[in-house]
Formats: structure tokens, C-alpha cells, sequence
């Protein structure tokens, strides 16, 4: 029995409606408990803010488009390089490090779970490979259903039962954790040299459109009562005018669930442009928030970008192959058999460049205009819009109207006339931060009952508290305090243990990774079903058989298992 | 100054020493002798471990500085990594990445190099008088710039993928090139006396002379023009692309000859 007593919190709780109240928090076997004996280890907060642990619901850390993003680029290979120290690893990299480097960073900054964004069934071995590697997260994979074959074809017979059964089986079989659909449709098109350009385009040969695409794996997310929602990329990201395809794919989702959102929209940043080319590219932020307020049902996140040097990683293939013609610089093109495809570019955002600027401007403008703070989640796509560790630049923007003023200042003139954020003086509280970076991610992927995203009794004692006394500092103007405190945890608890304490590492490993069983009839299940069983020998390179994850590859694993409404 | 590093015989010749201490400004002042270290396999090892140290003479700036590397130094690598000034001279071999992303001063190998000899180098002089193995004068894995500047010659052949991403200065090979010679050049001067095989695939930018054979000669270069080159007065062919890549390349050839 580990106990441990957390003294002068000042915490912030929004599940719990606790808002900067100096308290105790006493954890007993890695849970929060009432109270704990007088033997527990003490740890003084000094009244300073204590979070849950933060929870990044979309971030590429894992798999292999992350790897071949790293061995593509050794100058940022030749960036970030830490030392072996005590028990840390020698690290490397900024915006693709390696698999230590990415969990010392995420650990130091507070965050004690992360969900992968995208990993392709058949090489999943690799993603939980590195999971491995990842000894201070827990975590979980977003499993790519965009252009799985067996999914299309049952699509197309209108078989909703038969797509949950594929799902039900994919997920078991690759230790997954929810359903993810990268631009639906398009990356199988790319493998024609096609595209889709919006959800009314049918799909090469499958005659399929993204719109039933996505609402078939709404209503099969929740027969089979996945904890999270389905996880979308929509259609046509990055490109100027595409906003109205993006509340198009909002309209598509159904409400289907009243504990969470029934869709997940990633990185709408990305996917909220007006305009006709990069010419005249502006915001449409405000139009996407407003769908957005409409819509309960719907979550998103940021996508936030920040001004430098990243590498961008999708399974949206001919995205990236577009982006390849503008830059002219590296290039990676990965074709996954009867699933899904890849494509990664490394990248430079620059303050000077317009198109910049005003994707810096909407990723703001969409967190300030969603009303409620746990329908816009704060994440960068990671590191798509910028390395995880902005984060703290990008809370303290969000909380400061004079920082932002400055920073557009910094920007080209004519940026000014295409975005709203000037005028936007909204400035969030610590509250609606705690939502954006926990509490909200806890609810979206389904994790708050299993004690995750908030402090409550019976929680997951995963805790983070930064050197910050919120009551003695006025984050509008000191701003700069602000980023300093969210950058390094004074300590960082997980399942009761210091993990982290001022920057420096404490625990070699505590993990598990996350992944969902849902159980359907026997009858329906795909092992016995002949047709399933006949393409997949038929067109996989590998046999069924050995296409499953075997469980060596998640030694620390929790499985949620779910009842499916058959 | 001249600073004599004699290799100690070692137990096991074949494990890696990363040797980037060796530079010419770790050497200048005696009095305060730096703790330079190297890795041997998965060991740090003091340098006086590896080397015999003699120095002879005084010197006040880098400039002044001339090493010399003596015995066993086939697997010494990074030696003269990123080195701004002075000279080091190898007797025998040297291991790979010698001259990695050096800025100025001069290198002369007496012996052969192993791969990425001058990688991304910027600025300086480096002279092999043996052969050089592959990727030399070029960028790294990854990497969409090679050599920037300086100039690289080599008395004997070289591997395959030599300046690769040549992006400015001059790469000389006297002896035969391999395959994918000049491959993505940019920019800067390529010479190649001897034979090479598919040379300068998909240049951009930049001029390239092989005085011997081509073989697999790139179909997708414009034939420009003949023209008689040097006071050797060469007849060769002269050829712009690569048009594949929009390159704005020229491309001088004494004899070629194009894929089956």
C-alpha cells in the first residue's frame, strides 16, 4: 500500500466545480482518496496550481510515419539533444524526437496520457513498439478505418452491422483504441493518383461518398458503445475555401450519444480556411464556431500552429503530396495495402508569410469563439501545427488579449483585414485551460468514469502541479510567468508516484496502454465469417492469422471491454 | 605546431573511435591541456588511451595548428568535424565522416577514405590521395543539401552517390565515380576524370565535367551543343537539365552512352 498526501493545493477541477481552492489531495494505491494515514509520504504544494494529469487526445508520437518522419530529417535529429542522466535516456529531436525524448517532454510539461492520432492496422506492432518505449504515458491508438476495404464494401451494401463487426475485429486485433477516418476516401483515391474533393465524391471502384463514409462509423461506433466518439480528418485539409466542406462533415454526424460527442473533429484549424487560393486565403473561424455552438454533439480540436520549424505527418496522403509541390523540399509517399496511406513533409511556418499567419490566427479564433470550452480542445496535432511543447505559449495566447495584440503586431499588415482575432478580447480562465488540457479530453475519449481528467474521489491519481500561484498573478499581463510555470512541472504524479519533479525524472516506467475489446454475438464475429476470411487471404500481403497484435506487444495494457447493442 | 598522435595498437582494430576532438583548436595551448575524450565502441576512453601525443613546437591560434595522424586510424571517425582552421594530415586510412561539415583549414589523407568524406562540408580544402568510399563531398541521409562550399579532390576513385546534393565549391575525382555521381546537384562544380554511371540525375543546378566514360547516361538532359573544353582542348558534348526536375543544369560529357 503506497499512500501519499499532497499538501497547500491550490486545484483546479472543473469536473469537480473546484476553482482555485487551497486544498489537501490524499492518494492511496494510485487513487484518489478522503483521507490516508499519518505514514504517507508528504508533498507541499506551496498553494501552487495542481491539475489533473494532462490528457493529449490527438498527437502523432508513435508508429511508423513518425519514424520515417525522423529518419528523414536528421537536422532535427540534431536538435533537442539531451544527455543520459541517472535514469533518463539520452534524448534527441524537436519536432520529431525520440520515443523518450517525446515522454520525458510531455511528463515535464504534466501530461500523463496521450492518444496517438492515427495508426494504421497492419503496422501496428510498430505503433505499440514504441508505445513501449513511451514509459510515462499512458496510452492508446486512433485506428485508421478511411480506407479499409472491407469497411467500404459494407458501406456500400448499407450494412451497418457488418462495419461494426470489421471495427469489432480491426480494434481486438490491433489493440486499438478508437475509430479514426483521415480525409474518408481520399487516401484510397490517392492510390489511383485521385482525391475526393468534398463528402459528395464518390470513391474509385468502392462508389462509396465520405458522407456515408463517416455516418456508417458513427452508427457503428455506437453499436458497438466504443468509449470514444469517431475520430475525423475531414476532407480537403489545408486547402483555402474548405470550411464549407468541414461543417459539411459536421452536418453528417447523427446525435447519437448522450454521455459524449457522437463525432470528433481533429485539427480544425486546418480545415476552417476561406477564400479561393493561397492568394486570398482568410479565416473562417467564425463560421466553424458557430456550427460548432450549434452542434453539442460535436468536439474538436485546435490544431493549433505556431510560427517555426516542424514536420508535418498524415495519413492524408495527397494532401502532403500538394504541400510537396509548394515547398519542393522532402517528400515520403507510404501506401498501406487495403487500409490507408501516409505522407510526410518537414515545414517552416514563418511570421512573414500570410498563409502563416492566418492559420495562427484561426487556430485562436476557434478556441475563443466555442462557447464551451470542452467542445474546443487544445492540441497542436502535434507535431502537425507545432511541436506539443508550444503548448504553453498557446495557453498562455488563449488567456492573454494583450499577448495576442502583440504578437499580431508582428505579423504582415495585410494579414489584419483576413482574420477576426483582433477583435476577439476574450481571454480564458483557469478553469476553461483545466477543461481545454484534461477535463475535456477526459470526456471526449469516454475516460472520465474510468477516473481520468479530473481530481474527484475514486480518480486516477495522475496529477500535475506547476510553480504558478494562480491568485497572485494577473495572466492578461503576465503572460510570460505564465509559459515559464506551464513548461516545467514543479511535480508530476502518476498512479500516485512522482514521475517528474522540476524538470528532472523520477521513474524509469509507469504505463499501460489503453485499448478496447467490444464483444459482439458469435455469429456475427468476423473469424467465422467466410467472405471476410476469403478477402482477406485473397488481397492482404499477410495472412489473418498472423495479422492480429499478439498480446507480448502490450505487456502493461488495461482493455476496456464493451457490450455491443447488436 | 605539429601534434603527432601515434595510434596505440589496440586489442580489438575494428570497434569505432568517435573521434570528433580532433580538431586543430583542442591543440593550441599546451599549458592548458584540454581533457579530451574519445568513445571506443560503448566506452569513453581518455585520448592519451588511444594516441601517443607528441608536440613539437608552440602555437598561438588554430592556424598554426597542424596534426598529424599516425598508425591504425581506418575506424577513427568525424575526425576534423566541424574544424575552422589549420591542418590535419593522415598517414594511413581514415574512418568515415573525416571533414564532416568543416568550415575552413585543410585536410590531406595519404591513404583511403572511408564514406561521407567532407559531408556537408562549408568551406575548407580536403585531399584524399587514396580512393574515397561512397557518398563523398555529399549530404547526409535525409539531408537536401550536401557540400556548400570548399573544395574536395581526390586522386584515386570514389564510391557511389559522390556529391550528392552538391550545392556549391568543387568536388575533383582523377580516378573513376560510381554510380549516381552528382545525383540532386544544385549547384557548385563536379569534375570527374575517370568513368561514372547515371551522373548527375536529376540536377538542378550547377555544372559537372566527366572527361572519361558515362554509362546509363540520364535520357531526360537536353543535348545543347559540342564544344571543345580547356587548354587540353576536349571535344565534348554539352547537355542542360536535368528537364525532368526543370533543373537548369549544364552538363559537359566526353563519351556517353544511354541505357538499353
Amino acid at each position: 500500500m503506497s499512500e501519499l498526501l499532497i499538501r497547500h493545493a491550490c486545484v483546479v477541477d472543473p469536473v469537480n466545480r473546484i476553482s482555485g481552492e487551497i486544498m489537501d489531495l490524499a492518494v492511496r494505491d494510485g487513487r484518489i482518496v478522503e483521507s490516508v494515514s499519518d505514514r504517507a509520504e508528504v508533498i507541499d504544494a506551496q498553494g501552487f496550481l495542481t491539475m489533473a494529469g494532462g490528457i493529449d487526445s490527438h498527437t502523432h508520437i508513435c508508429g511508423t510515419k513518425v519514424n520515417f518522419g525522423r529518419y528523414m530529417s536528421p537536422e532535427d535529429m540534431r536538435a533537442g539533444r539531451t544527455l543520459k542522466k541517472g535514469q533518463m535516456h539520452s534524448t534527441s529531436g524537436y519536432s520529431v524526437p525520440t520515443t523518450y525524448g517525446n515522454s520525458y517532454r510531455y511528463a515535464t510539461m504534466g501530461y500523463t496520457a496521450v492518444l496517438e492520432g492515427a495508426m494504421a492496422p497492419l503496422e501496428a506492432r510498430h505503433t505499440h513498439e514504441e508505445f513501449m518505449a513511451t514509459p510515462l504515458q499512458d496510452t492508446m491508438a486512433n485506428v485508421l478505418f478511411d480506407g479499409n476495404w472491407p469497411v467500404m464494401e459494407a458501406v456500400r451494401d448499407r450494412d451497418v452491422k457488418r462495419v461494426a463487426a470489421i471495427v469489432a475485429w480491426v480494434l481486438t486485433a490491433v489493440k486499438g483504441f478508437a475509430i479514426k477516418i483521415t480525409n474518408p476516401g481520399g487516401t484510397e483515391a490517392w492510390g489511383w493518383g485521385k482525391n475526393v474533393t468534398c463528402i459528395r465524391d464518390p470513391v474509385p471502384y468502392f462508389e462509396v461518398t465520405p458522407a456515408e463514409i463517416i455516418e456508417t462509423l458513427i452508427r457503428a461506433n455506437e453499436i458497438l458503445r466504443l468509449p470514444h466518439s469517431v475520430h475525423l480528418h475531414c476532407n480537403n485539409l489545408g486547402t483555402p475555401g474548405n470550411y464549407s466542406c468541414t461543417i459539411g462533415s459536421m452536418d453528417v454526424a447523427p446525435d447519437l450519444n448522450k454521455e459524449r460527442q457522437s463525432l470528433y473533429v481533429t485539427h480544425v484549424q486546418f480545415h476552417s480556411y476561406g477564400g479561393t487560393s493561397w492568394k486570398d486565403i482568410n479565416s473562417k473561424a467564425h463560421v466553424v464556431a458557430d456550427a460548432v455552438n450549434r452542434k453539442p454533439h460535436i468536439v474538436i480540436d485546435m490544431g493549433q500552429m505556431m510560427f517555426g520549424k516542424t514536420t508535418t505527418m498524415t495519413a492524408d496522403g495527397p494532401m502532403e503530396f500538394n504541400l510537396y509541390k509548394l515547398h519542393h523540399n522532402k517528400w515520403s509517399n507510404h501506401d498501406v495495402e487495403l487500409e490507408t496511406g501516409s505522407g510526410i513533409i518537414p515545414v517552416y511556418y514563418s511570421r512573414k508569410s500570410i498563409v502563416n499567419s492566418v492559420m495562427w490566427a484561426i487556430g485562436l479564433e476557434l478556441a475563443l469563439l466555442i462557447k464551451n470550452p470542452e467542445q474546443c480542445l487544445l492540441a497542436t496535432d502535434n507535431p502537425n501545427g507545432s511541436p506539443f511543447v508550444k503548448y504553453p505559449e498557446i495557453i498562455a495566447l488563449l488567456m492573454s488579449n494583450p499577448y495576442r495584440q502583440a504578437e499580431i503586431a508582428t505579423l504582415p499588415p495585410e494579414t489584419e483585414s483576413r482574420i477576426s482575432l483582433p477583435a476577439i478580447d476574450r481571454e480564458l480562465d483557469w478553469n476553461e485551460i483545466a477543461m481545454m488540457t484534461r477535463a475535456g479530453q477526459g470526456r471526449a475519449l469516454g475516460l472520465r468514469k474510468l477516473g481520468r481528467g479530473h481530481l474527484g474521489l475514486g480518480a486516477i491519481a495522475d496529477i500535475a502541479i506547476y510553480p504558478l500561484s494562480i491568485g497572485a498573478i494577473d495572466p492578461s499581463k503576465e503572460y510570460t510567468r505564465v509559459i515559464e510555470a506551464l513548461r516545467l512541472t514543479r511535480y508530476t504524479i502518476k498512479n500516485g508516484k512522482v514521475i517528474a519533479r522540476d524538470g528532472e525524472i523520477l521513474s524509469n516506467r509507469n504505463k499501460t496502454t489503453i485499448w478496447v475489446r467490444p464483444k459482439i454475438p458469435e455469429q456475427h464475429r468476423m473469424d467465422h465469417d467466410p467472405d471476410f476470411i476469403r478477402n482477406f487471404e485473397r488481397y492482404y500481403t499477410v495472412r489473418m492469422s498472423n495479422y492480429p497484435v499478439q498480446e507480448a506487444y502490450v505487456p502493461e495494457s488495461t482493455c476496456i471491454e464493451t457490450e455491443a447493442v447488436w | 605546431m605539429r601534434v603527432i598522435l601515434d595510434v596505440k595498437p589496440r586489442k580489438n582494430p575494428f570497434l569505432p573511435v568517435e573521434a570528433e576532438c580532433l580538431v586543430p583548436k583542442n591543440f593550441v595551448d599546451e599549458r592548458e591541456p584540454r581533457d579530451l575524450s574519445v568513445w571506443v565502441g560503448n566506452k569513453e576512453r581518455r585520448l592519451e588511451e588511444v594516441v601517443t601525443l607528441t608536440r613539437e613546437g608552440t602555437a598561438t591560434s588554430p592556424e598554426d595548428v597542424e596534426l598529424v595522424l599516425r598508425g591504425d586510424t581506418s575506424r577513427f571517425k568525424r575526425v576534423g568535424e566541424y574544424m575552422e582552421a589549420g591542418r590535419i594530415t593522415i598517414e594511413g586510412d581514415i574512418g568515415m565522416h573525416c571533414g564532416n561539415l568543416m568550415k575552413g583549414g585543410m585536410i590531406v589523407i595519404h591513404g583511403n577514405a572511408d564514406s561521407w568524406l567532407a559531408r556537408e562540408m562549408v568551406g575548407g580544402t580536403v585531399r584524399c590521395n587514396g580512393d574515397a568510399h561512397h557518398y563523398c563531398a555529399s549530404g547526409y541521409r535525409g539531408e537536401k543539401r550536401g557540400m556548400r562550399g570548399g573544395e574536395v579532390e581526390v586522386m584515386g576513385n570514389a564510391g557511389d552517390f559522390t556529391a550528392e546534393y552538391l550545392t556549391g565549391g568543387s568536388v575533383t575525382i582523377h580516378g573513376n565515380s560510381g554510380d549516381l555521381t552528382g545525383v540532386e546537384m544544385a549547384g557548385g562544380t563536379l569534375i570527374v576524370h575517370g568513368d561514372c554511371s547515371r551522373v548527375c540525375a536529376n540536377m538542378t543546378g550547377g555544372t559537372g565535367y566527366v572527361y572519361g566514360m558515362v554509362h546509363h547516361m540520364i535520357p531526360t538532359f537536353r543535348f545543347r551543343e559540342t564544344a571543345i573544353i580547356g587548354p587540353e582542348k576536349v571535344k565534348m558534348s554539352v547537355f542542360e537539365g536535368d528537364i525532368a526536375n526543370r533543373g537548369k543544369g549544364t552538363l559537359f560529357i566526353k563519351v556517353y552512352k544511354y541505357p538499353l
